[in-house]
C-alpha cells in the first residue's frame, strides 16, 4: 500500500531584508491513500502549487516531510508523475516520443516501451496522433498527452496542477470524466490541485480546502458520492450543497489577513465574443 | 498547420461592410436598403500586419532589387567625366566574369570560405557550449559571464598585430580573429537561447526520472536549437568583417584580399563585382541557415 503523508510542511520565502519571511504554507498536514483521487482547492496564492512542488520534489519544505511508503521524498523522480498546467510537452517530440520519454529515462526494454506506450495510447484515445507533434494537437489532446507521459513510468502518485484550467467549459468536463476513467483503470493515487470547486468535488473522495496568508489547511471534507461519477451527480443537492459549503469557507474574510485584497477569483473569465458578421 | 478542428482557424479578414446583394436600390422594400457603409476600408496592400498574397510578395521584392538596381545605374551614367569611380551594374557584371574566367573568383572563394567555415566554426562550437552551461547553471553563469562581458569590449581588430606576432602571417591569424570576433557574441546569445527555455519543461523532465546530463543533451539542447540557428545567422556577418579585416592586412589570396588589389590597379568595376559576391554569400548563407531551421526545427515558431 502505498500513501503519501504530508506532515507539518512549512514553507517561507524570503521576502527581502528587513521584511518577514513571506510564510506561503504553515504546517500543513494531509494525506492521500493509495488509490485515492484527492483535490486541494484554494484561492491563488494559498500555497496549493507551492506543496504540491513540494511533493513531486521541485522544491524543497523549509519544515516539515512528506513521506511516501515511508520513503522520504528529498527531490524529483519517476514515482511521481507530474502534469502541469500548460502541458509542457516537449515540442519537437511526437507523442509517441514524449511518451517514452520516462521509459528511456528508467532504461524499459524496447519491446515493453512500446507496449506500455500502445496501452497509454489506448486508454487517452491517441493512437490515430501517435505521430502527432504537441503543436498539431488541441489543447484537450495536448494535457492528455502530459497525462499519458507522466503515467508511462509507472509512478506511485499522480500530481495535478490545475491541469484543465487553460481548457474551454466543454473540453475541461470531457478531460474530467477522462481523468475519472483513468483513475477507473489504473487506480492510480492521484493529487489534483485546482481553484475550481466543483472540479474538485465532482472528481475527489476528499477535497482539502486551503486558506491563504498563511498557507493552511482549513478543512478536510469527505466527498459522499462513490466511486460512479456523472452528469447525475452534478445536480445531486449534497453536490450543491457541498459547493456552497465550500465556496463559503474559501470566500469568508481571513482572520489573519486583511480582506481588502483578497478576492475570489473567478473560475473562468468568458472568452471574448467574436465580431459580428452581417447578415 | 491545423488538423484537428479545435485549432484555432487561420484568421480571416472580415469585411464590415454590407455585401453586394444589399445594394441600396429604389424598387426594394424599406427595411431591405443600405443607407450607408461603417467601419473604414482598407487597401490590401497597406493594412497594418495584414498578410499579402505571396505573388504580390515576390513581386515587390523583386521591384525593390530593381529600383536599387535602376539608381545604381542612373547614378553611374550620370557621373561624367568620373565615370570611372562608380561603374554601371553591366560593367561591374563583365568585372565578376572576367574575374570569374581567370580562376581568380573561385580560388579567393575557397580560401575565404575555408577561413570562415573553420573559424566560425570554432566559434559555433564554443559558443554553444559555453552558451548552454551559462544559460543552464548559475554557478557557470556567475563564473563565466564577467569575464566574457569585459572581454567582448575589447575590439577584436585590434588584437591583430597581437596574433601576427604570436601566430605568423599564415592562416592562424585570421581564423583566429574570426574565432575572437564573434565567439563572445556566440556565447552571450545562446546563453540567452538556453536561459528561455520554460523551467516547467526542465522540471517536468525532472518528474519523469532524467537527470541532469541527459536533460541537458535531450531537453535543453533541443529546445535551444532553432534559437542557437538563429544566432549563427546573426553572427555569421561579424565573421565576415573579421575575414576582411584579416585579409587587408595579409594575404595572397581571399575575397578582401582581392579587393585591395583591385583598388591598386583602380579597377573599381571588379571592386563592385566583389562586393556583390560578398552581398550574394550573405545572402545565399542567410537563407541556407533559415532553411535549415525550418527543416530542423519544424515545431519552433518562427519556422514556416
Amino acid at each position: 500500500m502505498t500513501g503519501v503523508i504530508v506532515e507539518a510542511v512549512t514553507k517561507s520565502f524570503r521576502a527581502g531584508r528587513g521584511v518577514d519571511p513571506l510564510v506561503a504554507l504553515d504546517g500543513v498536514d494531509m494525506h492521500i491513500d493509495a488509490g485515492e483521487l484527492v483535490s486541494i482547492v484554494g484561492v491563488s496564492g494559498c500555497g496549493k502549487t507551492t506543496l504540491l512542488n513540494i511533493v513531486g520534489g521541485l522544491e524543497t519544505a523549509t519544515a516539515g516531510q512528506i513521506r511516501i511508503d515511508g520513503d522520504l521524498i528529498v527531490g524529483p523522480g519517476p514515482d511521481r508523475g507530474m502534469v502541469f498546467q500548460g502541458y509542457s510537452l516537449f515540442p519537437w517530440k511526437s507523442v509517441t516520443q514524449n511518451i517514452a520519454f520516462g521509459l528511456e529515462c528508467a532504461r524499459w526494454p524496447k519491446a515493453r516501451r512500446q507496449g506500455r506506450i500502445d496501452e497509454l495510447l489506448g486508454v487517452t484515445g491517441l493512437t490515430e496522433f501517435a505521430g502527432h507533434r504537441p503543436d498539431q494537437l488541441s489543447g484537450g489532446m495536448r494535457q492528455r498527452v502530459a497525462i499519458a507521459r507522466a503515467l508511462a513510468p509507472e509512478p506511485d502518485v499522480l500530481l495535478l496542477d490545475e491541469p484543465f484550467g487553460s481548457l474551454d467549459a466543454q473540453t475541461k468536463r470531457v478531460m474530467q470524466d477522462f481523468l475519472l476513467s483513468v483513475q477507473a483503470r489504473t487506480s492510480a493515487t492521484i493529487l489534483l490541485v485546482t481553484h475550481d470547486v466543483s472540479e474538485a468535488i465532482y472528481l475527489s473522495q476528499r477535497v482539502y480546502v486551503m486558506a491563504s496568508r498563511p498557507g493552511r489547511v482549513l478543512e478536510e471534507i469527505a466527498v459522499p458520492f462513490g466511486s460512479v461519477r456523472g452528469p447525475a451527480v452534478l445536480r445531486d443537492a449534497r453536490f450543491l450543497d457541498l459547493r456552497e459549503e465550500i465556496e463559503e469557507l474559501l470566500h469568508a474574510p481571513s482572520p489573519l489577513a486583511s480582506s481588502s485584497s483578497e478576492q475570489a477569483i473567478p473560475a473562468q473569465a468568458a472568452p471574448p465574443l467574436p465580431p459580428p458578421v452581417p447578415l | 498547420m491545423s488538423i484537428v478542428p479545435q485549432d484555432d482557424p487561420e484568421p480571416v479578414a472580415i469585411e464590415r461592410t454590407a455585401p453586394p446583394n444589399r445594394q441600396p436600390t429604389v424598387s426594394s422594400a424599406p427595411s431591405a436598403t443600405t443607407t450607408g457603409t461603417r467601419g473604414r476600408r482598407h487597401q490590401a496592400l497597406m493594412r497594418l500586419r495584414g498578410d499579402i498574397p505571396r505573388s504580390v510578395h515576390l513581386g515587390l521584392a523583386a521591384l525593390g532589387v530593381l529600383v536599387l538596381l535602376g539608381g545604381w545605374a542612373l547614378l553611374a551614367t550620370s557621373m561624367g567625366s568620373e565615370s570611372f569611380l562608380l561603374p554601371t551594374p553591366a560593367e561591374a557584371w563583365a568585372a565578376g566574369v572576367d574575374l570569374y574566367r581567370s580562376g581568380d573568383l573561385m580560388a579567393d572563394l575557397s580560401a575565404s570560405g575555408r577561413r570562415i567555415a573553420i573559424g566560425y566554426g570554432i566559434s559555433i562550437v564554443i559558443g554553444v557550449a559555453f552558451g548552454v552551461l551559462i544559460g543552464s547553471f548559475r554557478s557557470a553563469a556567475a563564473f563565466v559571464e564577467p569575464q566574457v562581458a569585459l572581454l567582448r569590449y575589447i575590439p577584436a581588430s585590434a588584437l591583430t598585430p597581437l596574433f601576427l606576432l604570436w601566430l605568423g602571417i599564415d592562416e592562424a591569424p585570421k581564423i583566429a580573429l574570426i574565432v575572437v570576433g564573434t565567439v563572445f557574441y556566440n556565447i552571450l546569445m545562446v546563453a540567452d537561447v538556453a536561459r528561455a527555455v520554460p523551467k516547467e519543461l526542465v522540471n517536468a523532465s525532472y518528474t519523469l526520472g532524467a537527470g541532469r546530463l541527459t536533460i541537458l543533451r535531450r531537453v535543453l539542447l533541443p529546445y535551444s536549437w532553432p534559437g542557437i540557428i538563429d544566432v549563427a545567422r546573426v553572427n555569421l556577418a561579424a565573421a565576415w568583417l573579421m575575414l576582411v579585416v584579416a585579409e587587408l592586412l595579409a594575404a595572397q589570396q581571399g575575397l578582401a584580399f582581392r579587393v585591395v588589389r583591385a583598388q591598386r590597379f583602380r579597377q573599381v568595376d571588379t571592386m563592385f563585382a566583389l562586393l556583390i559576391v560578398f552581398a550574394a554569400i550573405g545572402l545565399v548563407s542567410d537563407l541556407a541557415l533559415r532553411a535549415l531551421r525550418n527543416r530542423t526545427a519544424p515545431w519552433s515558431e518562427g519556422s514556416r
